[in-house]
């Protein structure tokens, strides 16, 4: 009786020293009113422009919807799509182009920028200019990029053409890049690095800047040459950072798009038509909308998978 | 091992001067503990002979050998960190076999192997042995640390703090193993430490510093007994020295220019007054602390406040007049000086 008391007098008391929620005071609303209020907007924006498509493109990847043709009767197809896509080698060679250029662009990008990231480490005099010159070509847009780069690789004027002939002594009009079955996914994959490398660069620069320097003077102390400094140490501790770079420019490279279609839109032939330029083609070319989902899904799956199974490992690197 | 000589090391970061003009020679197979309040410059003249800093002044040679611009690879020594330092990203084992692996001197893995174990039991890790450095006890880390260091055989061991996270019987048993590794290896060590017990117990010498300055070097006895000056006395002693005004006892015969008493809290003849007693009874007891094995007792005289020592089964107890006399007081001067 008198504990209930005492704590009613509390509770009151609390109540009265408490301000009244400036909700309250403002409109009528509760706090989780306010709250939904606040967050409101941005999930119906995630409906709209995430979640719905999504759920559409996966319904329309059982139909024979054609984009082109939207009062055409839709018919359901089930999973005729996705077993023609499985067995169409051009799809597979489409997939292939696209794995070589993912891995060919990661090795190169990984070991150029965590090299660089090596070298701006050392805050030498006026690195900061450099690293600032270095992290130009990841600002610029992409569009800019895929002109700029067709104008260097133009046989006749093209800087880069001229500096390949510089070097080797090879006529500079002798060699196409763009235009070559065998040089032309290597003028993509050049553009690509030179333009991502920055980014990798950055991101390992973060890793070795985690590396505190008593551990380097631990390592000094303990006889360790600066080679095995940077085999026992830079490296194993920067290397959850190199595969989350990794992890970044796979996922981009994977559905890599606008350089290829600005710099050879797949060709010459088919020998740079990577699975999102194909992707491109079967949906608004040839306006098979049913058949594009469908790929698309089995696209995003691929990388979804991926990118998981990854997750993973670097998860496991971290730990150990 | 090997003997280490500093001179006239000075160490200077922007407007603070870490260290100032600093000697201490090292002879092969002493053991040599800094003492020194936070700041002192201990890490720092740790770190210089380490060559971890470059000195502004000065020369270090170790072996006979001058190492003052040495890279710290070439001067064969061995380091445990305030702050452990140890590689987070390697187990327990890999940090105890990181020294021994270096190509300088190539090791056979077994022989690696055995020593990592000895140490690793010596300390008491052998279970920790897989785990990663980073999930560990601080006490663990530590003597991760100072296993790191005790795997090698270096011409000198430095060691900062390196029992500071540990719980008293560890640091108990510690102390003993290092004593006895030093006795029995002949090894050469600086030690750095804030504890007396351990300073007194394992020096050679005691170094004291003060704001980067070597205030006195010395035995643990000479240190104690004929401290340098009013600084150096503050710094041993547990309960510390008594300093009091030159006037507190005007029957003691004391030097000219006297202008404060050391008196360390066992050099004074405390006797109750009362009853059969008879005395003047100038003292009065404030408090008592039973130690167990001794009784410190806090004595008020004239409105100055003393330490006492007394023994354990002793009954003076809070309230009681009591006489005090001065056995063995030290004399120092307006600057702290020594008389
Ligand atoms: N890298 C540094 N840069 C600037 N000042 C420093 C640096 N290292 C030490 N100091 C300064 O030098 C002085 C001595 O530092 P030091 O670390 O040697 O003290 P210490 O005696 O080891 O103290 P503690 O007992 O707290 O470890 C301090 O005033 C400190 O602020
Ligand atoms: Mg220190």
């Amino acid at each position: 009786m008198n504990d209930t008391s005492t704590v009613r007098r509390l509770a009151t008391r609390a109540a009265e020293a408490t301000p009244p929620p400036v909700v309250a005071r403002v409109g009528g609303l509760g706090d989780r009113a306010i709250a939904w209020l606040f967050i409101a907007p941005t999930i119906v924006l995630l409906l709209a422009i995430n979640i719905f498509p999504l759920i559409w493109t996966i319904y329309l990847s059982f139909t024979n919807f054609r984009a082109n043709r939207p009062n055409a009767a839709v018919e359901w197809l089930g999973t005729r799509w996705y077993t023609s896509i499985l067995t169409d080698p051009d799809i597979w060679a489409a997939m292939q182009v696209t794995a070589r250029f993912v891995v060919a662009t990661i090795v190169i990008q990984t070991v150029l920028g965590f090299l660089l990231a090596v070298l701006i480490d050392k805050k030498f005099r006026g690195h900061g200019f450099w690293t600032t010159l270095i992290l130009l070509p990841m600002m610029l847009s992409p569009a800019v990029v895929g002109n700029f780069w067709t104008f260097l690789f133009q046989p006749q004027i093209g800087l880069f053409n001229y500096a390949v002939s510089f070097v080797t002594g090879l006529p500079p009009s002798s060699f196409q890049m763009l235009g070559d079955v065998s040089l032309a996914p290597w003028a993509i994959a050049i553009v690509d690095t030179w333009m991502w490398t920055p980014y990798v660069m950055l991101i390992c620069l973060a890793g070795l800047r985690s590396i505190p320097d008593y551990i380097y003077e631990a390592a000094e102390v303990d006889r360790a040459s600066k080679w095995r400094q940077f085999w026992s140490i830079t490296l194993p501790m920067a290397l959850p950072f190199i595969m989350l770079a990794v992890l970044f420019r796979g996922i981009e490279n994977f559905k890599m798009f606008d350089m290829v279609n600005l710099l050879t839109g797949g060709g010459p032939g088919s020998t740079t038509e990577v699975a999102s330029i194909s992707l491109k083609r079967e949906a608004f070319e040839k306006w098979r909308t049913g058949y594009s989902s469908a790929f698309a899904i089995i696209l995003f799956v691929t990388v979804f998978g991926l990118a998981n199974i990854y997750v993973k490992a670097l998860n496991r690197v971290k730990q150990r | 091992m090997a003997d280490v000589s500093i001179r006239n090391v000075t160490k200077r970061f922007g407007d603070t001067t870490a260290v100032s003009d600093l000697s201490i020679d090292i002879a092969d197979g002493e053991f040599i503990v800094l003492l020194g309040p936070t700041g002192a410059g201990k890490t720092t003249t740790l770190r210089l002979i380490a060559g971890l800093e470059a000195p502004d002044a000065g020369r270090l040679s170790i072996a006979g050998r001058d190492v003052t611009k040495a890279p710290p690879a070439a001067r064969d020594v061995a380091f445990v960190f305030q702050q452990y330092s140890l590689y987070p990203h390697l187990s327990v084992y890999d940090n105890l076999a990181f020294p021994l692996r270096s190509p300088i001197r190539p090791m056979a893995k077994a022989a690696i192997d055995a020593k990592v174990r000895t140490i690793a039991a010596m300390l008491k890790i052998e279970d920790k042995l897989a785990n990663k450095a980073t999930k560990l006890s601080g006490g663990q880390m530590q003597r991760v640390a100072i296993g790191r260091a005790l795997v090698r055989d270096p011409a000198i061991y430095l060691m900062d703090e390196p029992l500071s996270s540990l719980d008293a019987k560890l640091r108990a048993d510690l102390r003993l193993e290092l004593k006895r590794i030093q006795a029995e290896l002949g090894a050469t060590i600086l030690y750095v430490t804030h504890d007396q017990t351990e300073a007194m117990t394992m020096a050679s010498r005691i170094g004291v510093i003060d704001r980067g300055r070597l205030v006195q070097i010395g035995t643990p006895r000479e240190i104690y007994e004929n401290p340098f000056n009013a600084y150096v006395a503050q710094r041993l002693g547990q309960p510390a020295i008594n300093l009091v005004d030159a006037g507190l006892f005007p029957d003691l015969a004391i030097p000219q220019r006297t202008a404060t008493l050391g008196l360390r809290t066992e050099h004074v003849a405390i006797a109750r007054v009362g009853g059969a007693a008879r005395g003047e009874g100038r003292g009065l007891v404030r408090r008592v602390e039973h130690l167990g094995d001794q009784n410190h007792i806090h004595v008020e005289l004239d409105g100055t406040p003393l330490v006492l020592l007394a023994d354990a089964d002793s009954d003076i107890g809070a309230g009681d007049r009591v006489d005090v006399r001065p056995e063995r007081p030290l004399f120092f001067d307006r600057e702290g000086a020594r008389l």
